[in-house]
């Protein structure tokens, strides 16, 4: 029998409410390094909310979640180096470019030469002619991939991903799911969130389904 | 099968003439009052609430202004009257510039998105519809102008009849010029060189101001506040007698009338600026079909944000909407490479952004003027508050970048970073750019110390200004006559401002330099170390 990798991300019996009307209750689950793991439900059956939970936008009523055996903490330097998250709480300065965000992103987690890094990735999420605009005049798919690019320019260990097909076009969710099918194959444990069937086959190993509770 | 079964066929007779204007807003009017949720006497007690407020703050700051007025007419030094023989000089192109500037970008007519989309497309008279919005332009331009000059000229301790030519003069003044930024607005060449025409006006303004703030004076060291009487010669008619230089200072020779010589030049000069003011005002109107959609509705949706910004009484996102439409319209600019890694790329950046906007950093710099002239003018206990005002104006612009990280909790995850050390490294240059302003006001604040407390007053202002959380909604909240509000919203414009009064405290009260320095050091120590709360 090989040996399992300890799980990069631990969620034990998480449980939580909006003011007394419980949204999740006793979720179990872990993510190894290497894997992915998709959220799926209809809407308001708590996926962005568990999301939160992990990277520490929302506190939970209760439960345990481990990142790589300790509590997690979003203040914690280790869950600020190694956890790429991309939820809906992403702005950018208005007045830097799509590269500049880039390249600025890369530097700020220890990168001190990141131009091919950012070249490569605008040119694969499609950004490159647009890497001289600025975020208010880019499209809201354009903004949608720099977001994206914003989770592949820097160090990672888990990426917490919520809907990342959204506002992607059909070439930009087949780029999406061959991104993460990589991903997963350098040792990067992925949690997303997802309404889309083909992307979730493609990239899960493992499904949870989240339904709303009554 | 039915009629109702049957596709919709366009057929032109169901369409007759088109109505007129006047129609349309009236059927409008009519729609909306049937769609009305609250009562006649709600509607009432609302206006009767405004109108009381109204009334008991004009009759507060009327009183405020007619003691000052009685004060400031007592003043006979030399420095009083240098200011009252150069402000006109300096306000008068400075609210021409301020007027042209911000009508600009507003519109200054303006629709909301929901006007341009339904009604402005449609053929009804454009110029009909877009009159009543126009009429509100130049009513609140005259207003301000009237009440401006006004308050400005009561201030100086001029006589009451030369307090109303000059308010109104003013007034007239603002109208013309709204009315020449309504045709600017037609085309963007007419608008850029309107905005050209606003920069010279403002570099009209710096000059007078300049040379107000380094001009010697006999009294400037020793006249310290603006009801002190002193025994001397009227300045005005020296300024003019030695300088030649013209003012809207008038001398005392009387007419058989009772008006001054200068008076009945200034009372012309209304009488013409009206009649102009007048004859732009109505011939404009009748260009305002030549307006185009999109310049219009730019214009509505900057003014709502501008009211969501209000309304929850954020100056700081007055600041944001401001500028988001400023980076929306520039669209695209040339990508700059970073340079290090962690903070050092960080303050690079920064350093990077300021640069980006030229004019802000011309502004700040611009701004230098204001301790000097306050100086200059004789008002030496104002300095430091003044000048830390005119600090904190002229570097809050540069923390942008901070605002907008503390605005986004996705953003400083994607960054790495503790909020409390983005917010140290993100402070640096804007700090290191203090530095270099107080340094430059040190010959008009006086001393090493007071400098030294106005720059921590300004950084330590300035960065919980630009990192204060927005008022939430979602916790809980208090009834009020606004209906529920957030506990911090009334918190949310002193915010910042706290922190300066708190570091200039010392220097206000004229305390040993050891505590003027020691406080704002503390300040800033204690305001680094906490953590800031995100949205």
């Amino acid at each position: 029998m090989s040996k399992k990798a300890a799980p990069r991300l631990a969620v034990t019996d998480l449980q939580h409410k909006y003011g007394d009307r419980p949204v999740i209750e006793g979720l179990t689950f872990t993510v190894r390094a290497g894997q992915a793991i998709a959220l799926v439900g209809p809407n308001g059956a708590g996926k962005t909310t568990v999301l939160k939970c992990i990277v520490g936008a929302a506190e939970p009523a209760a439960g345990k979640i481990l990142l790589d055996g300790l509590p997690i903490d979003e203040r914690a330097e280790a869950v600020r180096r190694d956890v790429a998250t991309l939820l809906d709480d992403l702005d950018f300065f208005p007045d830097l470019t799509a590269a500049e965000h880039l390249d600025l992103l890369a530097r700020a987690h220890g990168n001190s030469s990141p131009e091919d890094l950012v070249d490569t990735t605008l040119h694969d999420i499609g950004l490159l002619p647009a890497a001289d605009q600025l975020p208010g005049s880019l499209s809201s798919g354009q903004r949608r991939r720099l977001a994206l690019a914003t989770a592949l320019v820097r160090p990672r260990k888990l990426m917490v991903l919520d809907e990342p097909e959204a506002r992607l076009d059909t070439g930009g969710v087949q780029w999406l799911s061959d991104r993460l099918v990589e991903e997963k194959k350098s040792g990067t444990a992925i949690l997303f969130a997802s309404h889309d069937p083909a992307l979730v086959e493609t990239v899960a190993d493992s499904v949870v389904t989240l339904t709303p509770l009554p | 099968m039915s009629a109702a079964d049957e596709p919709v066929r366009f057929d032109p007779s169901d369409f007759g003439a088109i109505p007129s204007s006047r129609a349309l807003r009236s059927w409008m009017r009519r729609t909306r009052r049937q769609h009305a949720d609250r009562s006649f006497w709600e509607i009432f007690e609302d206006a009767y609430l405004v109108l009381f407020t109204l009334a008991m703050v004009g009759a507060t700051g009327g009183n405020v202004v007619r003691h000052l007025n009685s004060n400031a007419a007592t003043c006979t030094s030399w420095t009083c009257g240098q200011l009252t023989s150069w402000l006109p000089w300096i306000v008068i192109p400075l609210l021409l510039a301020t007027t042209i500037r911000v009508l600009l970008a507003v519109g200054p007519v303006s629709a909301s998105r929901a006007t341009g989309f339904w009604l402005l497309a449609t053929p009804v008279n454009r110029a009909s519809l877009l009159r009543p919005a126009y009429r509100l332009v130049i009513a609140s331009v005259t207003v301000i102008g009237v009440v401006t000059g006004a308050v400005i000229w009561a201030l100086l301790g001029e006589p009451w009849f030369d307090v109303i030519e000059a308010a109104v003069l003013i007034g007239a003044v603002l109208v013309c010029a709204a009315a020449a930024t309504v045709w600017a607005q037609q085309t963007t060449r007419r608008s850029r060189w309107a905005l050209r025409v606003s920069d010279v006006l403002l570099l009209a303004a710096v000059i007078p101001a300049v040379i107000l703030a380094f001009r010697p004076g006999e009294d400037r060291f020793g006249n310290q506040v603006l009801g002190s009487t002193f025994i001397g010669l009227d300045a005005r008619h020296e300024l003019v007698d030695t300088y030649g230089y013209p003012t809207l200072q008038f001398g005392e020779v009387r007419d058989a009338g009772g008006l001054t010589s200068g008076q009945l030049y200034l009372l012309v000069l209304c009488a013409a600026a009206v009649v102009v003011g007048a004859a732009l005002t109505f011939v404009a109107s009748r260009t305002l079909d030549r307006l185009g959609r999109v310049s219009v509705i730019a214009g509505g949706e900057l003014l709502a944000g501008l009211a969501g910004a209000a309304s929850s009484l954020d100056i700081s996102m007055l600041g944001d909407v401001i500028a988001g439409r400023h980076w929306r319209l520039k669209g695209r600019v040339r990508s700059r490479r970073g340079r290090g890694a962690d903070g050092a790329a960080i303050v690079h950046r920064e350093f990077r952004r300021i640069l980006r906007w030229p004019r802000r950093i011309a502004v700040a710099f611009g701004l230098l003027v204001v301790p000097y002239a306050v100086h200059g003018a004789g008002f030496h206990v104002l300095v430091p508050i003044a000048a830390a005002i005119a600090g904190f104006i002229a570097v809050r612009p540069m923390l942008d970048g901070l605002r907008t990280a503390c605005r986004s909790t996705g953003l400083v995850r994607a960054l790495g970073w503790d909020l409390r050390e983005l917010r140290v490294v993100m402070a640096v240059v804007p700090g290191l750019f203090t530095i270099v302003w107080a340094a430059c006001a040190f010959p008009a604040i006086g001393s090493a110390a007071s400098s030294f407390a106005v720059a921590a007053a300004v950084i330590s202002g300035t960065v919980r200004h630009a990192s204060a959380r927005p008022p939430s909604y979602a916790g809980p909240l208090v009834t009020s006559p606004m209906g529920a509000i957030p506990p911090g919203l009334f918190s949310q414009p002193a915010r910042g401002f706290d922190l300066l009064v708190l570091c200039l405290a010392p220097v206000l009260f004229n305390l040993s330099s050891l505590w003027v320095v020691v406080i704002p050091s503390v300040v800033l120590m204690l305001m680094f170390a906490v953590r800031p709360k995100t949205a």
